[in-house]
């Protein structure tokens, strides 16, 4: 990441370099540069209007860089502000969809993934009619299930309840367990603190360095590189 | 089937699902084709206009302006939620999500137009049966330059603040040479003269189908990159 976090280029799941994004004349990225390799959780923070969503949306190749260059090896998965879903379909039609455009014909994945979010009893209804935390949830479900190799969250945790964090937090870990490589915009440090493995702050669209965790206090790391806002 | 092809119908068949299910566009596109079918039948002076005169204009006015709000919405489901997001994060190809939405398109479209077609002949009292397979071949081939340049356009104007508007300001000017070659068509037809007399015409619309139905396919990638 950044230089700091260098590694085989076969373990290299997502790389960038130089990206610069403007929104009319409005420069909102301005040179980012970050590589992450299997099982490394970047937790991204910084102030509002940052950048960070841009960020996540041109490292997922939904927005395209004015300068620079973005590499991914593998498969995407996205969980944003919006759900990314059919408000007319219900919960499990959704998952359907998508995994079949994954190449997921297994009903018995789609079932097995809306248990891990523990929508399984409104697996039928339609997700317009589902509470804010109720999409994210299945916005998840959505992002995970096709195994990505490379995971962008953007808030994740906004909206879920107590129970439903915990679950999120646990799966996320899971996947850092099989080398799922993640970023995750939150400033939620006390849950997702535990989950990440490096932290950097992007402000008025420039990456600071990136901060390893091991060893560290993510609360402290946080702290630190928020004082900066001040 | 290939996979840019199963994409392709997994997508159409969500969006029937959702139009099934909703009837959105469906139904506002019906009750406007009742409307203007009736609008436009009232409007003449029986003495001195017949139904047959004007019924061909009526019909393909019907045809394009009902099919117009199936074309807004396919791309307006896409937006809400930012669907069409979760579809660019799946590694579909862009041509497999024109090819979805345009045959949903055509099967709204289609549906729209097999409803009206015996409430034209209700109000206009025309004789289609005498020419009825040769009428329904015309209107699928204007209907399919119509709906791929439409299924372009809407991807485009969906984009914008006023997506609703920007369609038909966009979409009218293509669509002057398959209605003008649909409607003479039609009027021919309605007076009972064989399509063999009518070749020109009909290589129009062809010309127009096989233009349009590509560039929109080829260009559908260039309209996603933002």
């Amino acid at each position: 990441m950044n230089g700091a976090v260098t590694a085989a280029a076969a373990d290299t799941v997502l790389s960038a370099s130089g990206v610069t994004r403007r929104f009319a004349y409005r420069t909102v990225l301005a040179g980012v540069s970050l590589s992450l390799r299997r099982g490394e959780v970047l937790l991204l923070v910084g102030p509002n209007g940052a950048g960070k969503t841009t960020l996540l949306r041109v490292l997922a190749g939904l927005l395209r860089p004015a300068k620079g260059h973005v590499e991914r090896r593998g498969a995407i998965g996205m969980v944003a502000h919006d759900a990314m879903l059919y408000p007319a379909l219900t919960a499990r039609e959704n998952l359907r969809f998508f995994a079949r455009l994954h190449g997921i014909a297994d009903r018995e994945r789609v079932a097995a993934a809306l248990e891990h979010v523990g929508l399984s009893r409104r697996a039928d209804d339609r997700v317009g009619t589902f509470s804010r935390g109720m999409l994210q949830r299945v916005a998840i479900a959505r992002a995970l299930i096709h195994e990505p190799d490379l995971l962008l969250f953007d808030e994740p945790l906004s909206g879920l309840d107590a129970a439903a964090s915990r679950t999120l937090v646990e799966l996320l870990a899971g996947f850092r367990e099989r080398g799922t490589a993640m970023i995750i915009v939150s400033h939620e440090m006390e849950r997702l603190g535990r989950v990440a493995t490096h932290m950097a702050r992007l402000a008025a669209g420039r990456l600071g360095p990136v901060e390893s965790l091991a060893g560290r206090d993510p609360a402290a790391v946080f702290a630190e590189l928020m004082r900066e806002d001040a | 089937m290939g996979p840019t092809l199963r994409a392709a119908w997994h997508i159409a068949l969500k969006d029937v699902a959702i139009e099934w299910r909703t009837k959105t566009a469906f139904a506002s596109g019906l009750v406007f084709a009742v409307l203007v079918l009736a609008v436009l039948f009232f409007s003449r002076d029986p003495t001195t206009v017949s139904s047959t005169d004007i019924a061909p204009g009526a019909l393909w006015v019907t045809f394009t302006f009902a099919a117009m709000l199936g074309l807004n919405r396919a791309f307006l489901i896409e937006r809400e939620q930012r669907a069409l997001d979760g579809i660019l994060l799946t590694p579909t190809p862009p041509v497999a999500i024109f090819w979805g939405k345009f045959a949903a398109n055509l099967a709204f479209v289609g549906t729209i137009e097999a409803i009206s077609l015996p409430l034209f002949v209700l109000f206009y009292d025309v004789p289609i049966w005498v020419r009825f397979g040769e009428l329904v071949l015309v209107i699928a081939m204007a209907t399919i330059a119509f709906v791929a340049v439409g299924t372009l356009l809407s991807a485009m104007a969906v984009r914008t603040r006023y997506a609703e508007l920007m369609l038909p300001l966009l979409l009218l000017p293509f669509l002057v040479p398959p209605l003008v070659g649909g409607v003479q068509l039609t009027a021919r037809l309605l007076e009972g003269r064989p399509l063999s007399d009518l070749s020109g015409w009909l290589k129009l619309i062809a010309g127009f189908d096989v233009a349009f139905v590509t560039l929109a396919a080829l260009l559908f990638q260039v309209v996603l990159d933002e």
